[in-house]
């Protein structure tokens, strides 16, 4: 009934290097992207947090786009528009054939934006103000989302930590966390390198990817400790193949979860709103590492030499 | 068996309760699914926390302000003790709410200082300077704007400064003009002394069109101690070359002298009107600002969230063939795997969906695009449980335990591992809930009441359902529950 059989006792210090090795990238990434890139943060942090304006709207074109090169587009902007310290940062890309136009700057007013919004329009419309997709956030909030965030995320953590460590043994529950700890670490490791590499942003939905990843990341190795512990009360095979046994036991279970959870969030990768797609991502990769974690790391530290 | 026969019709009851609700009681959708526009405010506070009070005071007087302003279906709530969210949905212009709530709408009536007219006239004029060099700043807008011109327009404004004995701080030709103008309205208002009169006073705005031409003027209508103090600073001012100012946040909209026949009595009748060449927009939102009153502290406007209405049914499309494709796919993952125990997941997972969504339109939840995606989400975890459910029962099966007996001992011993698993999601949700942001807090609900509903669902219903399907001697044998391809035994 074993789908196949998970040699976890000879490989060990395979599972456990891989894991150094995938934890030593992300402080890399991490590091990186604290002292080389231009924002020098541990990730690259988005709008919701460091205050800006985000613009899409898109164009109405007969049947397709004509195919204008954004700088041309951000050159007639500078010359109509009076705000010089607006047209000197800003970002402007054509997406979708060309009909889609994504714009960021700083933190604008609502008249600040209205009126990009007009200049924008004489250069390259006419737009569907229907499709129209704005965010203005004043830098004081983002600081404030930010603490807001990090503080949820620490709150979390010492409630699901208290959680674990009341309801089992210590050592389970210390090896419980350490498996949170070490997926959370490896998501965030593989955003800063998406970071650096894709200049992809993080914003307040990435912290809710991370605290659902923590929620899920333990209830998947308490599953599979459940199954250790009541197999070691009645086995009488020795402790290490015990262990192994559960594992291959639980397996069938935590990889068909991990699949139909992984399920709906492809969907939403592959036909959901854009906004959810980064989120999607990240809870994605939470599921796989965080099953990796708890079928092959977490009971390895179990295993006696 | 008696026993699970309550909980069947339980169970139909409860979809046909579910059904009638969101018949009756649709969801409510989000701006980000409906369109329109959301506005936080953030209220300012120098020194200590905003106190209940206070959050309460600046809330009525936006709710007043909203309320006039005639915005249709806005919806005002306040956020974490010092941010009001303001929701106008649809095509409505967040630019004309936004400038009628930022302001403080501080209105007060100052007497000038003695000896200070020859000061006051050169001020008023330079103010009209400024305005018109702003005026025609904005006009160049659409129009390329040569060197030239720009260079006899810097000279106008050094003139200006020149004059004030005043140099700006900006170097940004626009936001230079603003500061020269707040230079000169706070000069012009320290010309002026504070009375006791202001807008607390008031009890009614009004704007009518002048007579003599088309700009609008304001009606101040004052209460009786208003009236009073309006006629008794009238009085002290008529037929002397003193003029009286009405300020309103610190700019000064109106300065007019008062004639000598209010000599003896003052300007009596309770009421007043600022004319001031107001268009008719502008006359609209002061008579807002003052009809709300002035708020007890500054709000600044901190995040807009426009999204047009065409986006937001696209939003809906797209959320729902997300959901639908994902349930599909997990349902034929199930049967695939699990026969007719993967057949009765799916039923309850079907039956999870209707409770869900009825509790939302009970409770009422708000459906966000965050919140839909925490109800997909959701749909992997209600299907962890049955899973955790049917291995058990898969094991009991292979090591020659009867149907029922496999049935009940995997329900009853995969229970502790499924309820551990649900509460560190739960807490995770509920920090969620109390910390985060309005945009947060919509996945935390739909998740949270999501993973409660499916053990609920997992439990009791799938329990139920498959307790109907093996009284029927045809589904009872034992190969429909396990799969075709045995890997090993």
């Amino acid at each position: 009934m074993k789908l196949f059989n998970l040699e976890l006792i000879t490989n060990k210090r395979k599972i456990i290097g891989f894991s150094t090795f995938l934890i030593l990238l992300s402080l890399i990434g991490i590091l990186y992207s604290t002292f080389n890139t231009a924002y020098k943060k541990p990730i690259n942090l988005g709008m919701d947090f460091v205050g800006g304006n985000e613009l899409r709207i898109e164009r109405v074109c007969d049947e397709e786009c004509s195919d204008i090169s954004p700088d041309s587009v951000l050159e007639n902007l500078r010359v109509v528009s009076k705000n010089k310290n607006l047209s000197n940062n800003i970002k402007l890309q054509f997406q979708n054939k060309n009909k889609l136009i994504s714009i960021r700057t700083t933190y604008l007013s609502i008249e600040e934006s209205n009126n990009l919004i007009t200049n924008i329009e004489n250069i390259i419309g006419p737009l569907n103000y229907e499709s129209k997709n704005s965010r203005l956030i004043g830098p004081k909030l983002g600081k404030r989302l930010l603490t807001n965030c990090v503080s949820s995320l620490f709150v979390a953590l010492f409630a699901i930590s208290l959680y674990v460590s009341i309801r089992f043994d210590r050592k389970y529950a210390l090896l419980a966390l350490l498996a949170l700890f070490h997926d959370l670490l490896i998501v965030f490791g593989i955003f800063s390198w998406l970071g650096i590499i894709l200049s992809v942003e993080v914003n307040s939905l990435f912290a809710v990817s991370l605290l659902t990843i923590a929620g899920y990341s333990v209830n998947d190795t308490v599953v599979i400790f459940d199954r250790i512990r009541e197999n070691l009360k009645s086995s009488n095979q020795g402790h290490n193949e015990t262990i192994q046994l559960s594992v291959n036991e639980s397996f069938r279970r935590t990889t068909f979860t991990s699949i139909t959870t992984l399920i709906p969030l492809l969907t939403i990768i592959l036909f959901g709103s854009y906004s959810l797609f980064w989120f999607s991502v990240s809870l994605s990769l939470g599921i796989i590492v965080g099953s990796y974690s708890s079928i092959l790391l977490a009971p390895s530290f179990l295993l006696k030499d | 068996m008696k026993r699970r026969q309550g909980w069947l019709f339980f169970i139909i009851f409860l979809l046909t309760l579910s059904v009638y609700l969101l018949i009756n009681y649709p969801l409510q959708l989000g701006l980000d699914l409906r369109g329109g526009s959301q506005l936080t405010l953030q209220i300012i506070k120098e020194e200590g926390k905003v106190t209940k009070d206070e959050l309460e005071a600046v809330n009525s007087v936006i709710d007043r302000r909203v309320n006039n302003l005639g915005v249709s279906e806005s919806n005002l709530q306040t956020l974490g003790g010092d941010q009001l969210i303001l929701e106008l949905p649809g095509e409505q212009n967040p630019l004309v709410a936004s400038r009628v709530l930022g302001k403080t709408a501080l209105l007060e009536f100052r007497i000038q200082k003695l000896g200070t007219s020859s000061n006051l006239k050169e001020l008023q004029f330079q103010r009209l300077n400024i305005k018109d060099l702003i005026e025609e700043y904005s006009s160049l807008e659409k129009k390329q704007n040569s060197d030239e011109f720009l260079n006899s327009f810097q000279e106008s404004i050094k003139d200006i400064e020149q004059k004030l004995n005043y140099s700006a701080n900006n170097e940004e030709l626009y936001e230079k003009l603003i500061e020269i103008k707040k230079y000169i309205d706070n000069e012009i208002t320290n010309l002026f002394i504070k009375t006791d009169l202001s807008g607390k006073d008031l009890i009614n705005a009004g704007r009518r069109q002048e007579q003599t031409n088309s700009n609008w003027e304001v009606l101040l209508t004052f209460n009786n101690s208003g009236g009073e103090k309006f006629a008794e600073i009238t009085k002290s001012i008529a037929g002397t070359n003193q003029l009286l100012a009405i300020i309103l946040d610190g700019e000064s909209i109106s300065e007019a002298s008062v004639g000598r026949q209010f000599e003896n009595t003052g300007i009596t009748g309770g009421s007043a009107t600022i004319s001031g060449n107001f268009s008719a927009e502008n006359a609209r939102e002061l008579e807002v600002q003052l009809k709300g009153g002035s708020l007890p502290l500054p709000i600044e406007i901190v995040e807009t969230n426009t999204i047009g209405a065409l986006l937001g049914s696209k939003n809906i499309l797209k959320s729902f063939y997300a959901a639908l494709s994902g349930l599909i796919i997990v349902g034929i993952f199930m049967i695939f795997n699990y026969r007719i125990l993967g057949f009765v997941s799916v039923l309850s997972l079907v039956l999870y969906g209707f409770f869900n969504l009825a509790l939302y339109s009970l409770i009422p939840v708000t459906l966000t695009l965050p919140g839909i995606s925490g109800l997909i989400l959701s749909i992997g975890m209600a299907v962890d449980a049955n899973i955790l459910i049917f291995e058990r029962i898969r094991e009991e099966l292979y090591d020659g335990n009867t149907l029922t007996r496999s049935i009940d001992s995997g329900f009853q011993r995969a229970n502790s591992s499924i309820v551990d698993g649900h509460i560190t999601t739960l807490l995770s949700c509920f920090v969620l809930f109390l910390l985060g942001t309005n945009f947060v807090k919509g996945f935390a609900a739909t998740l949270g009441i999501g993973v409660l509903i499916s053990l609920f669902t997992s439990l009791n219903c799938s329990k139920t359902l498959l307790r109907f399907f093996t009284t029927y001697q045809s589904l009872r044998q034992k190969n429909l529950y396990l799969p075709r391809n045995k890997f090993s035994n």
